[in-house]
């Protein structure tokens, strides 16, 4: 059933590189958010109940519905477009997703170690590579926080391979989590959105030190 | 040779039902369900026109394309019983020999010296040319799977037992969906209501085919739907005694039918320039089915 979930989780990521808009994008994190909520259940059964509890409510309180739903919040506040505006098509997007998928796969298909979930190692490392991938090929600032996220996603679903063994890797990520809202607070209080007449990156390779 | 019956049969009743759905869905009483075989029995009788300019392959194309898609019919398996032919690698056969008709289909549209023919031809080339190793890796992965090559034995010694199998098929369902919706020209990819020769794809490329010839095209895609159908019913059948296999069959068919149609009511057609992602899409979908099979094949930890 774990991995049922993982191989969703992956081709929400497909869905990831050709979304169009914005809000498409805020969804996916949310349906993210649900999946690990699900992989948490499933996976994380010889841990302490309370801990467990936390970690389940961190995953559906602030993956699934407050960021995402903050997220949809800020861009009808600040006016930001809806388009994603990449700087590649998104079909190219595509089959760069696909082929980090593929290389980690042939990667983890290389390591020779017993410990290690392997199913959990691939959903985790393409994870943080397509959300770097986000991060590199969108022009918003929004985008480059939702590319975080979704790298965040991928380190939360790596430290769910150890968490039985070590729950407080999990913690940390959690801990990370709540960075990232942190940092998506940052954009709604200095209101970027409308500071900037437009939020293109671009505008910050202007700056410059006298 | 029971499956050629099988899809025959519900060739007859797929597209009827298809447009019945559209219509029923917009609020209409719409054609019966046999109209589309009278339609196709109407132009049957009467005799085909052909251009000055056109050669010998736009008068033999039609004639092709419709054999291949005969000749891919009669390799689909159902359940236990094998199809009429069935030999090791058949799904290859299978899968080239519909490109071949495609093939002959795209040179007799390039012939007819018409542009918008030669575009909508270079738009089917394209999207077959995409659709095709989603096919290839979700059969190899089945190939992979089961230890066998050929349609009927992997489907025989499919069979869906954990959730990842579970998962596997669901995802198999939906891409086998898709490619026949790509290789029909149906409506995510291509809308076949539109008036409009820069917009079309399929309609562009028969649009000189006429009579005779536009009735072997038609019945050619009302059989490919059928194959695709008897594919996807394929998937669950393998075990399955006939006395429930059969009904199956039907049922399978049937919701695919009225899936189809519901598709078609409430989508809007992708943009022409979304349609190669969207195909693309279907490859990586399949490239994740073959990587589960490795994970049931524990080759993987």
């Amino acid at each position: 059933m774990i991995d049922v979930l993982l191989i969703v989780f992956i081709i929400t990521l497909f869905y990831l590189s050709i979304a169009n808009r914005l809000l498409s994008y805020t969804k996916v994190l949310a349906v993210q958010g649900v999946l690990l909520f699900f992989v948490v259940f499933l996976q994380l059964n010889e841990i302490n109940t309370l801990n467990l509890v936390l970690i389940m409510l961190e995953t559906i309180v602030f993956k699934a519905v407050a960021v995402p739903m903050f997220l949809a919040y800020l861009l009808r506040r600040n006016n930001i477009t809806r388009e994603a505006e990449p700087y590649l098509p998104n079909f190219v997007s595509l089959l760069i997703t696909t082929a980090i998928v593929i290389a980690t796969i042939l990667l983890s298909n290389s390591i020779k170690d017993t410990h290690l979930d392997k199913m959990f190692f691939v959903v985790a490392l393409s994870t943080i590579f397509s959300g770097l991938y986000i991060i590199a090929s969108r022009r918003k600032i929004i985008t480059h926080v939702m590319g975080y996220m979704i790298i965040e996603n991928g380190v939360f679903v790596l430290s769910l391979a150890v968490g039985n063994e070590m729950p407080h890797l999990v913690n940390l990520g959690i801990m990370l989590d709540i960075f990232a809202s942190v940092l998506i607070l940052g954009i709604f209080l200095n209101k970027i959105g409308d500071v900037f007449k437009d939020v293109d990156v671009e505008q910050l390779t202007n700056l410059k030190d006298y | 040779m029971l499956s050629l019956f099988l899809i025959v049969i519900a060739a007859f009743f797929f597209t009827g039902i298809v447009v019945r759905t559209k219509s029923l869905a917009s609020g209409r009483k719409g054609p019966g369900i046999m109209q589309p075989i009278k339609d196709v029995i109407r132009l049957f009788k009467k005799g085909a026109v052909y251009s000055k300019t056109s050669s010998i392959i736009f008068q033999i194309a039609p004639t092709i394309y419709f054999s291949s898609v005969v000749m891919a019919m009669l390799v689909v398996p159902f359940g236990q019983s094998k199809g009429l032919i069935s030999f090791n690698c058949d799904f290859i056969f299978f899968a080239y020999v519909l490109a071949l008709g495609k093939f002959f289909s795209i040179i007799s549209a390039l012939d007819t010296g018409s542009s918008f023919e030669g575009m909508g031809a270079s738009r089917e080339a394209l999207y077959s040319m995409f659709a095709e190793p989603a096919l290839f890796i979700l059969m190899g992965s089945f190939a992979l799977l089961t230890g066998y090559t050929s349609f009927q034995e992997i489907f025989a010694a499919l069979h869906i037992g954990s959730y990842l199998s579970y998962a596997l098929a669901t995802l198999a369902t939906f891409v086998l969906v898709m490619i026949a919706m790509i290789e029909n020209s149906r409506m995510p990819i291509d809308d076949p209501k539109t008036h409009l020769e820069l917009t079309m794809i399929h309609e562009v490329m028969i649009l000189d085919n006429s009579g005779f010839d536009l009735g072997l095209l038609l019945s050619a895609g009302y059989l490919k739907f059928a194959i695709y159908g008897a594919l996807i019913v394929n998937l669950f059948v393998g075990m399955v005694d006939y006395q429930y296999a059969i009904p199956l069959f039907f049922i399978i068919q049937f919701l695919m039918a009225v899936v189809v149609g519901l598709i078609e009511s409430f989508m809007a057609r992708f943009r022409m320039n979304h349609n190669a992602q969207f195909i693309v899409a279907l490859t990586s979908v399949s490239l994740l089915i073959f990587f589960g099979a490795i994970l049931i094949l524990g080759k993987f930890n």
